[in-house]
């Protein structure tokens, strides 16, 4: 099963792919999409790809409230573990 | 005394299989250079289309835009919005920079509300879907949201429109394999109609998938059966071996301007766009039509105020398609009649392949370039014209000083379109 760090580690390769001018030591898990300029297709499109990669499905919807990329971890688990 | 309404051209640019930038492909249509070979196998993989002139390895990086000398503010402004996009994208990208920085853009001191983008070409990038297709169905969810605006045409105009910054209108035209001459047309109509003073004029770069290159061969449209494992002598415009088009890929771009702007900004004019015609012949099928080519010429002529005997050159449409050929030479004696004996003729297809949507686009750059260097370049693999009739230029460059040139583009569907240009302004 993914882990929580894996996770983390696949959402930061897919934030350098969308936003190739990003400092990489920026991106941590406080740290939010917004904060690095992405925009809505830019976040959508490494939810998507993250979400690919974990062959998980989560309606964009749920992410709406989180503030954090931890916050897309904690989700991502959660949902990767629920039976 | 010059008429300030009329329409030059201030800037240049090319992205091709013969040269990244003005100098390259100046040269390489100056030695006759071809840029025809084998079509990488993401497009001919089990498709009897195997023989193109494609961008290979092309990408727009930091150091494309330094050999364009691009500034630093306007070359970050294009990585950030650009790299990512579809090859074609970023060659209309790299085109159109070229001819901003010529035509003096990134310092011009003129209302952005009055400077136009139009990009020439429609159904831009199909192989865009046709390479998410396969995914898309397995799995819809994961479609990358980009598709939703990255499949529309205008994506270009916006594109372009964000990095230079241009605030008036801003579309694409359609006109088969004639858009960019179709786009040129309507660049030149906005600005004479006085709603422009300048347009960012884009040949789009058709990005086909393997599909539309299968459908070319199926209805016989394509070189490459008799040299096919000579790709370099495969594409024959006006050669009695010719037998069908070389799919080419590039991307061109003028800048249009009134003389009045030009003059105001002190910008020396690099050509005239003195007539322009777009007339169709009531034929929705690929065939072309002698009566349709014929008035296009003759009504751009017309259009300039030149008669036929004034026009030294012709950059021809010439694909190496046989009936094409054909039927564009009859075109020519119908206009020209007599005149055809010393008009030189030659198809910048023959080195580029049939850049399709860019062709009108990157033939106009070939043929201010031809005029402005004195040279016109080979017709490669001409060994043994169709006809005699006109003065086709021979395998090898031709020292000669055009003064008025006009440059054929027609379409599959009808259409026809003819555009002269004067090499000072008149």
């Amino acid at each position: 099963m993914t882990n929580k760090e894996e996770i983390f580690g696949l959402i930061k390769d897919k934030v350098v792919e969308v936003l190739p001018f990003l400092d990489s030591t920026l991106i941590t898990p406080e740290s939010s999409l917004r904060d690095f300029g992405a925009n809505s297709i830019d976040r959508m499109e490494i939810l998507l790809e993250t979400m690919e990669a974990l062959n998980a499905k989560v309606p964009m919807t749920e992410f709406g409230k989180i503030t954090n990329i931890q916050g897309i971890v904690d989700l991502l688990y959660e949902k990767l573990h629920e039976g | 005394m010059k008429d300030k309404s009329c329409v030059v051209v201030t800037g240049m640019g090319v992205v091709s299989s013969i040269g990244r930038d003005l100098i390259e492909f100046t040269a390489s249509l100056y030695r006759g250079t071809s840029g025809i070979g084998f079509l990488p196998s993401a497009l001919s993989d089990g498709v009897d289309a195997k023989i193109g002139a494609t961008l290979q390895d092309f990408s727009l990086d930091a150091a494309l835009l330094q050999r364009y000398a691009v500034p630093d503010s306007l070359a970050h402004a294009t990585l950030q919005c650009a790299n990512r996009m579809p090859l074609g994208v970023q060659a209309a990208v790299a085109a159109s920079l070229q001819a901003w920085l010529q035509a003096g853009g990134p310092e011009w001191n003129i209302d952005r509300r009055r400077v136009g983008v139009i990009v020439g070409g429609s159904n831009i990038s199909p192989r865009l879907p046709y390479e998410l297709n396969e995914k898309f169905r397995q799995a819809p969810t994961y479609l990358n949201p980009r598709y939703a605006y990255q499949y529309l045409d205008t994506l270009q105009v916006g594109v372009l429109s964000e990095i230079l910054g241009t605030r008036g209108e801003g579309f694409t035209v359609g006109g088969a394999s004639a858009s960019g001459n179709v786009a040129i047309i309507k660049a030149r109509q906005a600005i004479n109609s006085g709603d422009l003073d300048a347009c960012v004029v884009v040949g789009a770069m058709a990005d086909l998938s393997p599909m539309e290159l299968q459908s070319f061969f199926n209805i016989g449209a394509l070189a490459g059966k008799r040299f096919r494992d000579q790709p370099e002598k495969a594409c024959r415009p006006f050669d009695t071996q010719h037998e069908g088009f070389v799919y080419g890929q590039a991307a061109g771009c003028l800048v249009l301007e009134s003389l009045e702007s030009a003059e105001r900004r002190q910008v020396e004019p690099l050509a005239e766009i003195a007539g322009a015609a777009f007339l169709m012949d009531a034929n929705h099928l690929p065939d072309p039509s002698e009566e349709g080519e014929a008035m296009a010429m003759s009504s751009a002529l017309r259009q300039a105020g030149i008669g036929p005997e004034r026009v030294d050159y012709l950059n021809a449409h010439g694909t190496a398609s046989p009936l094409g050929d054909a039927t564009e030479i009859k075109a020519i004696k119908q206009v020209f009649a007599e005149k055809a004996e010393k008009l030189w003729v030659n198809s910048t297809k023959g080195l580029t392949g049939h850049c399709l949507y860019s062709a009108g686009v990157v033939e106009a750059v070939a043929t201010v370039v031809q005029m402005r260097e004195g040279f016109l370049h080979p017709n490669r693999n001409l060994d043994e014209p169709i006809e005699r009739v006109c003065r086709f230029c021979s395998t090898e460059s031709e020292a000669t000083q055009a003064e008025i040139a006009m440059s054929n583009s027609f379409g599959f569907g009808g259409i026809n379109t003819s555009i002269v240009l004067s090499k000072g302004v008149r």
